[in-house]
């Protein structure tokens, strides 16, 4: 029994011109920092410097830590715009229970926590407002966008309400209330590398483990692949939908902790607009705004790419208004050529299946 | 002279002078990212495309290496400070200056500002770095968009840019002090304009307007025009600067005096024209009788002035707090009716100059907290200011239409 | 027996003097980076008949569609309309034309009505805005043509696949076409619904429009065609007019080799009562039943089929049983104990899995691999304290690949990579990674080709075989004949029939399946028929 001999291109084994575009899209992100380095440490001879490395990982930390949450949410096919008024909210409450402490009036108590209880109590607040961004997504079904922004508001009004609109000045603490020592997250370093790129390596570690090696970072991508095929599969998703929200809000609450820590004050304006470069660095990392493709290493590479690029920027002089046209230009064209590469990969995956099918049908069945 | 060690490409030894820096990792997130990278394509690909991508993550590692050891260039000598003795009769834990100078051969000062699409602190920032730069010095002009945190990180660049002073219009009395804390610990002084500190002792100089003063001879006028009767709506700058505070505190303390000086709505309007055009709007369905409206600065009078005439009201009484050339345009037009000039261009100059003093000599001569009154601005003297300085022109000026 | 010789007008039978050419696609050859789609491909549509086309997935069938619609350009060769020479650089230069497409993935909008779909970017003007009262008018005049009571307003979004299928095609026949290329279009339809189109296609011919008809229920083709046109790994292997031609002769050509039975049927054991309903009540929204008191029980090693028209619950059954609707009322006892669980979680823990109807909509993960489509319903059991080992996993995936014969080249590729058969068979894996009792296959083999049709068969009895119990929900008649032991016909929300398989034929599954559908009083009459026996 002979079989029919189709004759389809062979596959080479040289690098073709296909192949190589594709490693330069799928590494587009790294690709991108290393020639934004390049450029940057030839325009300015203080870039490569170690101070400025460290002071841009610094910088970079913040929004990293932002964008690692807001990774998690995105993945899911949400978005998470109240990120920002976290932060500022969380500041504020931090910087309030080092100045104010706790007052109790009906028993006629001030309760002045320690740094560490006040540092715990802030991770929790912001937690809690993820999870309410969560609950009225998935008990009320309200949009992602919708939900979190009504949440950028009213967070962002009572950290104005906390304090009147006025700031929590030199939050060093009293010692003998033993509330001292909080500005040391922010200022503080070990071997020689700040707190909060430490805190931002430890946040990706675990992110990327969570999200790689745990059942629940699975079910997010299932989620924002096809919510109801992810559902069918036994995934629980609106635990899991609500639960990534306040993975968001406690990175979101970290920052502000680290934010007041470095200031050494809490200012209600704290964080705003810091959603926006959060979900900046999420894209610009190959994170699939629909949900179910990405992760954190490119979310990691776009804060970085995105960071470096504004610092560089800044290091050179050119003008904010310039800075702002660059940022957006950047930002557009990843996600165009994002959107190239999931071309690409349609394609690619239709040929895969016309040489699966040209293969099957050479196949015979077992029983003839 | 750096050394590479090449069978640990993380860790790099610094020298400077005499003296080891303790090893810095560069960028370990970045090694541990090829890591993640390379995961992230493996798990996409078929085992013939692996060995592609192996070979072009050898080609990405060498570029980075490549980059690593193109940074092992040799720096520029270290330029002494100066003598410190003067630095300690004013401040005694000034460390010495490690300012170098920059690649052009000069030193270099930074000029941060709130964003200058306001005049005001578009203004400030060009006489600042102008100053400078006729003095001699290299001058980097950055924005810190009202944002303490942002303005923290610049600051953090210009002292990685080995700046030799920094001249700021800060974003938060409270929350500016730990930035110019830690530019003082890297021996960078700075000097405040317009906005002060709540702290002293870590600037070396704050040179500010009299904003009280400035806002009590406004509000004497302002009360003159009114006929020190009649109700009135005040417009407060943005809540976490405390200038917006004083001014109203300033205009409040002349105001109330007058008891047939009603308020009858206080509101912010962030210093912006837009906000106030649009609060100006509601407030006046709320209250349209009133008679005149005092406002936190003059872009705020500006756009409440804007809203009062589309609304058709030319009646009320607007007057403004800064000097900016748009105020004076309207005041010279006959809209405005008056404006406190805030002496810029002389807050400006001097903080160049009083930066350059210190980086010289090491004192400015000044004590820190300084403070230059403000100038009353009406019709009659509108024509002798421009750019927030006086023209030197004395002839008396033409009297505005009549409204 | 290999046939490689294309056609040539005088090597094959007789055609039909006067038969038109009026759509000729003409030595078609399509590249893909990679891949040879087609290779000298001449394709005749001839005028006012219907055109069968046939072939394996992979032999180049949709791409040949493609090509006609305009929705593709061939790298070589032309398109002929009437003998003369026509480009077609995108489905509008197709439409223009007067060249349609109903295409097998349906092209519908979710989240509009169906009015709205149909007149998608042909809407009827009326000084300038919508004519929605001349549109609604006709849109009930083709469901009448279709013998469907869909309300026009309906959100596609809440039609059934088969209910969705029915839209597609009003949409098709709301234009002015000449050739209506019809890819699968039966395949969520059942008999009844068949027949209805099989008349509306009649009625198209005699009006002079030229069918395109691809299909893989082989009987239907025969039915219906007038002309076929055979594929293989690109390429025309034959073609020839329908008179004489059957079943064996296409699978021999589509294949390259015979195959003795496409529906092996095997006897196995039955054991224990596995699971058994009493009074599943689902109500509809609106008033009246989704599901009326249904009761049944099922047996281990037990293949129990489910036929009915669309609509009839069948579906419905199936969700409630997964734990989709925790609305539902009723009794659920699986091994003799009571499930008072209401969730999919809750219910896949307790051993009943769903392999679903529309795999595209609710079994696939499109953006995961192979491997993690298949591993997601299971990843509790591949932990190591509370991490997912890599071994684990690994070795469950390379294990299910063999034992289902899944054509994958590397399990991390694409899931979308792969063939309508090997996507379904890793949905089945999914399943069975989960270690169910029972398992509940809705429309297992549809939109799927006949090797692997044959597979999916063959791996259903051996699970039966194996001690699973086993719920087939079919529309095909021949299938659920020939693979269930036990067979209940639905109808409006009750159970309308019950056969053994000795005593199952087509016409008693087919008039069980019409009760309560044809006058307004047989609902009643027939009540007591209700959970009853063969009657």
């Amino acid at each position: 029994m002979t079989t029919v001999k189709a004759s389809p291109v062979q596959k080479s084994h040289r690098i073709s011109r296909t192949d190589l575009l594709q490693f330069l899209m799928y590494g587009r992100a790294f690709i991108a920092l290393i020639l934004v380095v390049l450029i940057f440490s030839i325009l300015s001879p203080q870039f490569l410097s170690a101070q400025n490395m460290v002071i841009m990982s610094k910088h970079v930390a913040q929004n990293a830590l932002l964008a690692i949450g807001m990774t998690f949410v995105i993945l899911t096919g949400g978005i998470d715009l109240s990120v920002g008024s976290i932060v500022g909210l969380t500041a504020m409450i931090a910087g309030g229970l080092i100045n104010e402490g706790i007052r109790l009036d009906f028993l006629g108590v001030i309760i002045y926590p320690h740094t560490w209880t006040i540092i715990i109590i802030s991770l929790i607040a912001g937690t809690l407002m993820g999870a309410i961004n969560g609950l009225v997504i998935t008990r009320f079904r309200v949009a992602p966008f919708i939900a979190t922004l009504g949440m950028l508001y009213v967070a962002r009004g009572f950290a104005g309400l906390r304090n009147n609109g006025y700031t929590f000045a030199n939050i060093v603490g009293r010692p003998e209330f033993g509330n001292t020592g909080f500005e040391r997250l922010g200022a503080g370093s070990f071997l020689g590398i700040s707190y909060s790129i430490w805190i931002m390596a430890v946040f990706a570690l675990i992110a990327w483990f969570v999200t790689t090696r745990l059942p629940f970072g699975r079910h997010v991508y299932a989620i924002g692949g096809n919510e109801r095929a992810a559902e069918l599969s036994g995934v629980r998703v609106n635990p899991t939908k609500a639960i990534v929200y306040m993975i968001s809000g406690f990175c979101s609450a970290m920052v502000g902790l680290i934010i007041a820590s470095e200031l050494v004050a809490a200012h209600p304006a704290t964080g705003e607009t810091y959603e926006l470069n959060a979900i900046a660095a999420v894209v610009l990392g190959g994170t699939s705004l629909a949900g179910g493709r990405g992760g954190i290493g490119g979310t990691l590479i776009g804060a970085f790419v995105i960071g470096v690029l504004g610092d560089g920027l800044v290091m050179l002089g050119v003008s904010s208004f310039w800075q702002k046209v660059i940022k957006g230009a950047v930002i557009v064209l990843a996600v165009i050529i994002d959107q190239a590469q999931a071309r690409m990969q349609e394609r690619i995956a239709l040929q895969q299946q016309q040489e699966i099918g040209a293969s099957t049908s050479r196949q015979s069945t077992p029983e003839d | 002279m750096r050394l590479l060690l090449v069978n640990q490409p993380l860790k790099i030894r610094e020298t400077i002078g005499n003296t080891v820096k303790e090893e810095v990792r560069i960028k370990p997130k970045q090694q541990n990212k090829l890591l993640l990278f390379h995961k992230t394509i493996l798990n996409l690909k078929s085992e013939e495309e692996e060995m592609k991508t192996k070979l072009f993550s050898i080609v990405g590692l060498l570029v980075v290496l490549a980059m690593i050891i193109s940074a092992c260039t040799p720096t520029q000598p270290a330029t002494q400070a100066p003598a410190t003795k003067a630095v300690e009769q004013q401040q005694p834990t000034q460390p010495p200056s490690q300012s170098e100078a920059q690649p052009s051969g000069k030193k270099l000062i930074c000029v941060i500002v709130p964003p200058v699409e306001n005049p005001f602190f578009g203004a400030m920032q060009e006489i600042a770095a102008k100053k400078a730069e006729e003095l001699g010095y290299e001058t980097l002009k950055l924005v810190h968009d009202d944002d303490a945190n942002k303005q923290m990180q610049l600051i953090e660049s210009c002292i990685a840019k080995k700046a030799a002073a920094i001249i700021l219009d800060n974003a938060g009395a409270d929350a500016t002090v730990a930035a110019v804390q830690k530019a003082k610990d890297a021996g960078i002084p700075s000097f405040l304009v317009d906005r002060e500190i709540t702290k002293e002792g870590v600037a070396v100089a704050q040179i500010v307007s009299n904003n009280y003063q400035g806002a009590t001879i406004l509000a004497e006028y302002f009360v003159k025009l009114m006929g020190e009767e009649g109700n009135y709506v005040e417009l407060t700058g943005r809540d976490t600067d405390t200038n917006a505070h004083i001014r109203s505190q300033g205009y409040h303390d002349v105001i109330d005096q007058y008891p047939k000086m009603k308020m009858v709505a206080q509101q912010t309007a962030n210093w912006s024209q837009t906000e106030a055009y649009s609060v100006m709007e509601t407030i006046l369905q709320a209250h349209p009788d009133i008679k005149g409206v005092i406002c936190g600065n003059d872009t705020m009078a500006l756009g409440a002035q804007a809203a009062l005439l589309a609304a058709g009201r030319k009646d009320v009484i607007v007057v403004g707090f800064d000097g900016s050339d748009d105020a004076i345009q309207s005041i010279m037009k006959g809209e405005l009716k008056a404006t406190s000039l805030q002496p810029v261009a002389e807050m400006a100059t001097q903080a160049a100059i009083q930066a350059d003093l210190y980086i010289r000599t090491g004192s400015t001569g000044k004590p820190e907290k300084q403070s230059i009154d403000m100038v009353l601005i009406t019709p009659e003297n509108a024509c002798h200011y421009k750019q927030f300085a006086p023209t030197g022109e004395t002839g008396p000026c033409p009297t505005p239409p009549s409204q | 027996m290999s046939l490689t010789s294309t056609f040539s007008s005088t090597a094959m039978g007789s055609m039909a003097i006067g038969d038109k050419v009026v759509l000729r696609a003409e030595n078609i050859t399509k590249v893909f980076p990679g891949t040879l789609a087609l290779d000298h491909v001449t394709f005749d549509v001839y005028e006012g008949k219907v055109n069968v086309l046939v072939g394996e997935n992979g032999a180049g069938k949709s791409t040949l569609m493609k090509i006609l619609a305009g929705a593709e350009q061939p790298t070589q060769g032309r398109i002929l309309l009437e003998g003369k020479e026509i480009r077609l650089r995108n489905p509008l230069d197709a439409t223009h034309y007067g060249i349609g497409i109903i295409y097998q993935e349906l092209n519908l909008c979710p989240n509009m009505s169906v009015m709205d779909n149909i007149f998608l970017a042909r809407e009827i003007r009326g000084w300038g805005s919508i004519d929605r009262r001349t549109q609604r008018k006709i849109v009930l005049q083709l469901m009448k043509r279709l013998e469907h009571s869909i309300d026009p307003d309906t959100l596609v979004s809440d039609l059934r696949i088969g209910q969705q299928q029915i839209v597609e095609i009003a949409k098709a026949l709301a234009q002015k076409v000449r050739v209506l290329i019809m890819d699968e279009p039966t395949s969520a339809l059942s008999a009844a619904e068949v027949e209805v189109l099989f008349r509306v296609i009649r009625e198209l011919k005699a009006q002079g429009v030229s069918i395109v008809y691809i299909s893989h229920k082989l009987e239907e083709l025969l039915q219906i065609g007038d002309y076929i046109t055979v594929l293989r790994d690109g390429r025309v292997v034959a073609h020839a007019p329908i008179e004489g031609i059957d079943v064996p002769w296409i699978v021999e050509r589509m294949v390259g080799r015979s195959l003795s039975s496409v529906f092996a049927r095997e006897e196995h054991q039955k054991g224990d009562v596995l699971l058994r309903v009493e009074d599943l009540t689902l109500p509809r929204v609106g008033g009246g039943y989704l599901l009326d008191h249904i009761s049944f029980e099922l047996r281990a090693g037990e293949i129990l089929g489910f036929y009915g028209l669309l609509g009839a619950g069948r579906s419905d059954m199936a969700d409630c049983l997964a734990g989709r609707r925790p609305e539902a009322t009723g009794r659920i006892y699986l091994n003799g104990k009571e499930l008072k669980s209401n969730s999919v979680s809750e219910r896949l823990a307790a051993g009943i899995v769903l392999v679903p109807e529309d795999r595209q909509r609710d079994g696939l993960v499109p953006t995961l691999s192979v491997a993690h489509n298949m591993l997601l319903a299971s990843l509790q059991r591949y932990l190591n304290r509370f991490f997912l080992v890599r071994r684990k996993e690994g070795k469950a995936v390379r294990d299910l690949i063999h034992d289902l014969s899944i054509r994958v080249a590397n399990p991390s590729q694409p899931i979308t990579s792969l063939s309508g058969g090997n996507q379904q068979k890793v949905v089945f894996a999914k399943g069975l990674l989960t270690t169910p009792k029972i398992l509940i296959l809705d429309e297992p083999t549809r939109g799927i080709d006949v090797g692997a049709k044959a597979e999916i068969f063959e791996i259903v009895n051996r699970l039966a075989r194996q001690g699973f119990g086993i719920i087939f929900i079919s529309s095909e008649l021949k299938e659920i004949l020939a693979i269930s032991d036990r067979i209940i016909v639905m109808s409006k929300g009750e159970i309308t029939g019950e056969f053994r398989r000795e005593e199952a034929t087509e016409e008693k599954l087919v008039a069980a399946s019409f009760v309560g559908h044809t006058a307004n009083n047989h609902k009643n009459e027939n009540h007591h028929q209700k959970n009853g026996r063969e009657h």
